[in-house]
């Protein structure tokens, strides 16, 4: 059964689900927890959150999966909901102030520990990675999520900006903008180049 | 060319984004502008440093809690529907099967206490209402168990609380209620369609 369910379309898989087939959704969730999981632990930083959040936008799209009528993918639409959700966590959490800032060091630079650099190079480069996180996190909401859809998630403007509900242009433009603040923040890390 | 409009054109390149004729015009100003060449360098620098970042890494366990966690989310949440929908069915048949006992209680009235003089005969059909039922209940051979059931109950309950049990050539004329009005039929069908749309 679940080795017929591996070898079946999301399509499919959608059509079973809409059912009421929970194997067919829980293996459409499959495909994409990942890719989603960690959206969302780069817009939270934080595992809990990213996890919550994550079951909550898959159960919001089973409940909703009716009115899913398949003119986008299923990934992009569970994507756009799983952001959604997100975006306005993140906002609702930014107005109850509070706000627990989780530095859970979510990322390291994976060159940071490769033997082939010099101590000091290893330490500049671990400066460096480390000071980006901060500025990548220092971002408001949303050029984060356009930079985390585009650069981490390997997007194209098109893809992030059916995600994000907006025109691919304001992506483009967020992404320019983006760049521009993280270059700025940064330019005393960046060396002559 | 305008360098604040490069600065943007770069990024989009960054991103794939760029068509030939301006990454052609790009790199015809990176050869004679040293503060965009500088400006290009960073974003490239910036760009590997946050593709190289490496996520943390979860466990498989991590995964397997998360799957089930969800599953038994879902099941629960398809429950639960299940069980809003039985509900709002029967309520639904509630209301429909009144309204079927009022078209058969007038039928056996005119059958019983009218003339017998010939009328006009109609056919009152139930198949629309029906096939709302039958939509509703899809596939979901559960809730079409309950269905049945709640029907057979209905039924039995209205024979059983009548001496018409004991009167199956009664019961065999259950459907006359062709001795009706067009007007009457059609009110009673509008209202059967109303309670069970609602």
């Amino acid at each position: 059964m679940k080795g017929n369910m591996e070898d079946c379309s999301d399509g499919h898989l959608v059509e079973q689900a809409k059912q009421g087939d929970v194997e067919a959704f829980a293996e459409l969730a499959r495909r994409c927890q990942e890719k989603v999981y960690y959206t969302l632990l780069a817009l939270t930083k934080n595992q809990q959150d990213a996890s919550d959040l994550a079951q909550e936008a898959f159960m919001q799209a089973f409940k909703s999966l009716k009115s899913f009528k398949q003119r986008s993918s299923f990934y992009t639409w569970i994507y756009r909901i799983a952001v959604n959700l997100t975006l306005n966590f993140l906002k609702r959490r930014k107005r109850e102030e509070g706000r627990e800032v989780l530095n859970e060091s979510h990322s390291v630079n994976k060159e940071s520990e490769d033997p082939s650099f010099s101590p000091d190079e290893r330490s500049l480069k671990k400066e460096l990675s480390e000071k980006l996180q901060e500025a990548i996190d220092s971002l408001s909401l949303p050029y984060r999520a356009s930079f985390t859809l585009v650069v981490f998630q390997g997007m194209t403007h098109g893809q992030a900006a059916r995600i994000l509900g907006c025109s691919e242009n304001t992506v483009s433009w967020r992404m320019h903008k983006a760049r521009k603040m993280l270059q700025a923040r940064l330019k005393p890390y960046l060396g002559g180049g | 060319m305008n360098c604040t409009k490069i600065e943007k054109w770069l990024s989009d390149q960054i991103d794939g984004e760029l068509s030939e004729r301006k990454t052609r015009a790009i790199e015809a100003h990176l050869e004679k502008c040293a503060s965009c060449r500088s400006y290009a360098a960073s974003l490239e620098k910036i760009h590997d440093e946050a593709t190289s970042l490496e996520r943390v890494e979860v466990s498989p366990a991590f995964w397997e809690g998360f799957a089930s966690r969800l599953k038994a989310n879902l099941e629960s949440s398809r429950e639960e529907r299940k069980e809003k929908r039985a509900l709002a069915l029967s309520w639904n048949w509630v209301w429909s099967g009144a309204a079927l006992l009022a078209v058969v209680a007038v039928g056996l009235y005119l059958l019983l206490f009218q003339s017998p003089q010939p009328q006009e005969m109609y056919v009152f059909s139930l198949e629309n209402s029906l096939a709302s039922i039958y939509q509703e209940i899809g596939d979901d051979s559960e809730l079409e168990e309950l269905f049945n059931s709640i029907l057979v109950e209905s039924i039995d309950e209205y024979i059983g609380d009548s001496e018409w049990k004991e009167r199956p050539d009664l019961l065999e004329n259950l459907l006359l209620w062709e001795g009706l009005t067009e007007e009457e039929i059609e009110f009673l069908e509008s209202e059967i369609k109303k309670d069970i749309k609602s």
